[in-house]
């Protein structure tokens, strides 16, 4: 018996372009990545117990990892794999070549073409909300308003002037700029809009700035006006680091400042005077404006019965844009989607709020271009199988079939 | 020759592309929300990382321990132990003593209290004052969406302290929790409400 979804029959290819062109539109192939997927996905699951979700995703499915090594129980298993994000491309690859190019063509067989389009479409999703996707979360306090979100990982180094206590506008060094100058690397940062220049290195990712007089420095550490930088091991929830680095003032006639620490968990920023001007610099989770406000009318919590345990977390909004006011209900499982955002309900503050205590939600907001896709693509697969079952089926139980089955 | 040629102009444009960056042009910049507050302007590095804002409650900080810069809700903010991941802090907090501790025993799933039960626990001093000796180990939530933490145990005090309930709260992994016990009544007994 023949199967349908087999490439048909192709004479292997002599030349080496027809070589690895087999080669990537092959079964073996497909199999091969998508084993090397469940895999992945396997180890990343128990990885993930000890190093949280965040450095595990980043370790198995981020482009920027090529091979890695799993870990169980904090032990290296010697088995190196490619990343998910890799593996992902290849299976891309192998389905554009092997089920759309090299399949077996013809209305017989267009429901496989449907739904190899659907997985394809599925894949590119991926892809598009890896690349492009951003995720931050908004605190918004019983009765007050927001329209700002804060990425959850991304720190970044502020600069403003200050003029009549207002800080307008806000220039952002973005994370991707410092993240890689680790201690002794240094790089500086031209400001066209002030009158000096930053230069920054050490930074660390998870960091706290500790007196000299408090615990001596232990590795040598730069010191900055009584403090360094302590390196702290990275956070299980990768939320809770807070990052850190040194930086210095370059004025425009050459002269330098004394280093500086700026550092996610700092309670002020560092200012400067320069002539009749002041400025300041600080670091903190790289703000993200909303194009609309959300103000909290009411925040309930359910939990089950003798436990902490949330049953159910609603909040009662109201979203307010040029003026005109939408009240909204947001629960678990039950997203407010508006203008390609989506606010998910993540969590409610404070921590282990006593009874009558004034609380806070917490929204996840997800701006995700491809949000819809894996639906569409889910549409699309179906579409195509219920297609192939039907060509299968309709043959099956049609008069002229059963005759020649009693024959 | 052109194939040649092709592939050194490539590895070029690669090879340039990952030389690090010395120096950058930063242009982006983004308004003003409502997260951004007036800020405290040339404060000083102890205001800048310690929040020097006096607390209500002051205490000899134990050799060992790491002061960390208070908060909203930990006026005094400790990590201790090996793993780093043991913390103490000292809070003024609402309700009674009784809703506190129960709450407390409901972040380790721990039998809540009855009201007799209450008189079942060892007393214990802090800052001047008798109040309950709280303990309970197991799995530890915090009750903020946290992942839940195995093998934690919980030492801690709550006290009535003029009209308001003070709490010490000693949270970390049980080896290190079981070792800190003494340095954290001694601590206690340390422990003094500003004038």
């Amino acid at each position: 018996m023949e199967n349908s979804d087999t490439p048909p029959p192709r004479k292997p290819s002599r030349t080496l372009p027809g070589k690895i062109f087999d080669v990537l539109s092959g079964f073996g192939l497909a199999t091969i990545t998508l084993l090397l997927l469940g895999l992945l996905t396997w180890f990343a699951t128990l990885e993930q117990i000890d190093h949280g979700l965040y450095p595990t995703l980043n370790k198995y499915f981020h482009w920027k990892s090529v091979f890695l090594l799993p870990e169980i129980n904090g032990k290296t298993v010697p088995l190196p794999l490619p990343s998910g994000y890799w593996v992902g491309a290849v299976l891309l690859v192998n389905l554009i070549l092997g089920g759309v190019i090299r399949i077996r063509k013809g209305w017989s067989h267009v429901g496989n073409l449907i739904s190899h389009f659907g997985i394809i479409f599925m894949l590119i999703a991926g892809g598009v909300a890896h690349h492009f996707s951003e995720r931050g979360n908004m605190a918004v306090g019983e009765g007050e308003s927001s329209n700002t979100a804060e990425d959850y990982f991304e720190y970044v180094v502020e600069l403003t002037e200050i003029k009549q206590a207002t800080p307008v506008p806000i220039t952002v060094i973005r994370g991707d700029q410092i993240k890689d100058l680790e201690p002794g690397k240094t790089r500086i940062f031209r400001l066209p809009e002030f009158p000096f220049d930053l230069e920054i290195g050490g930074y660390l990712v998870n960091a706290q700035p500790v007196s000299i007089h408090e615990r001596a420095p232990d590795k040598q550490q730069q010191k900055a006006d009584g403090y360094y930088l302590m390196e702290k091991p990275g956070e299980v929830n990768a939320e809770a680091n807070t990052a850190a680095c040194y930086a210095r003032i370059l004025y425009r006639d050459g002269k330098k400042s004394d280093p500086f620490i700026v550092a996610g968990a700092s309670f002020h920023p560092f200012s400067l005077r320069l002539e009749d001007r002041v400025f300041t610099v600080d670091m903190r989770k790289r703000l993200w404006p909303m194009p609309f406000t959300v103000k909290l009318d009411k925040f309930t919590a359910d939990f089950h019965p003798g436990t902490s345990s949330p049953a159910k977390f609603v909040s009662e909004v109201t979203r307010i844009e040029n003026n005109v006011e939408a009240k909204v209900t947001i629960q678990m499982n039950e997203p407010m989607r508006y203008e390609g955002l989506t606010f998910f309900q993540a969590s409610y503050g404070p921590p282990g709020a006593g009874p009558g205590e004034k609380m806070y939600s917490v929204f996840e907001i997800v701006h995700n271009p491809a949000d819809h896709w894996p639906e569409y693509s889910l549409y699309i697969v179906s579409f195509g199988m219920l297609i192939t079952f039907l060509q299968k089926l309709i043959p099956h139980i049609s008069p002229t079939s059963r005759k020649k089955r009693h024959v | 020759m052109k194939n040649s040629f092709a592939v050194l102009i490539t590895c070029a444009v690669v090879l340039s592309s990952c030389e690090e960056k010395k120096e950058l042009t930063i242009t982006e910049s983004r308004n003003a929300t409502t997260r951004d507050k007036p800020s405290k302007l040339f404060a000083t590095s102890d205001e800048r990382f310690r929040d020097a804002k006096p607390s209500p409650v002051q205490g000899d900080t134990p050799a060992g321990w790491l002061a960390l810069p208070a908060s909203q809700f930990r006026l005094l903010n400790y990590r201790f132990g090996e793993s780093g991941m043991g913390e103490v802090w000292v809070s003024l907090s609402a309700g009674t003593v009784f809703d506190n501790i129960n709450r407390w025993l409901g972040q380790f799933n721990a039998t809540k209290l009855d009201p007799p039960g209450l008189d079942t626990l060892p007393a214990a001093t802090i800052a001047g004052f008798t109040g309950k000796w709280v303990t309970a180990q197991g799995e530890y939530s915090s009750g903020m969406g946290d992942p839940p933490r195995l093998g934690f145990a919980l030492a801690g005090i709550v006290a009535s302290v003029d009209g308001q309930i003070l709490t010490l709260k000693m949270v970390g992994p049980k080896a290190e929790v079981e070792a800190a016990k003494p340095i954290l009544e001694t601590f206690a007994k340390s422990l003094r409400m500003a004038e």
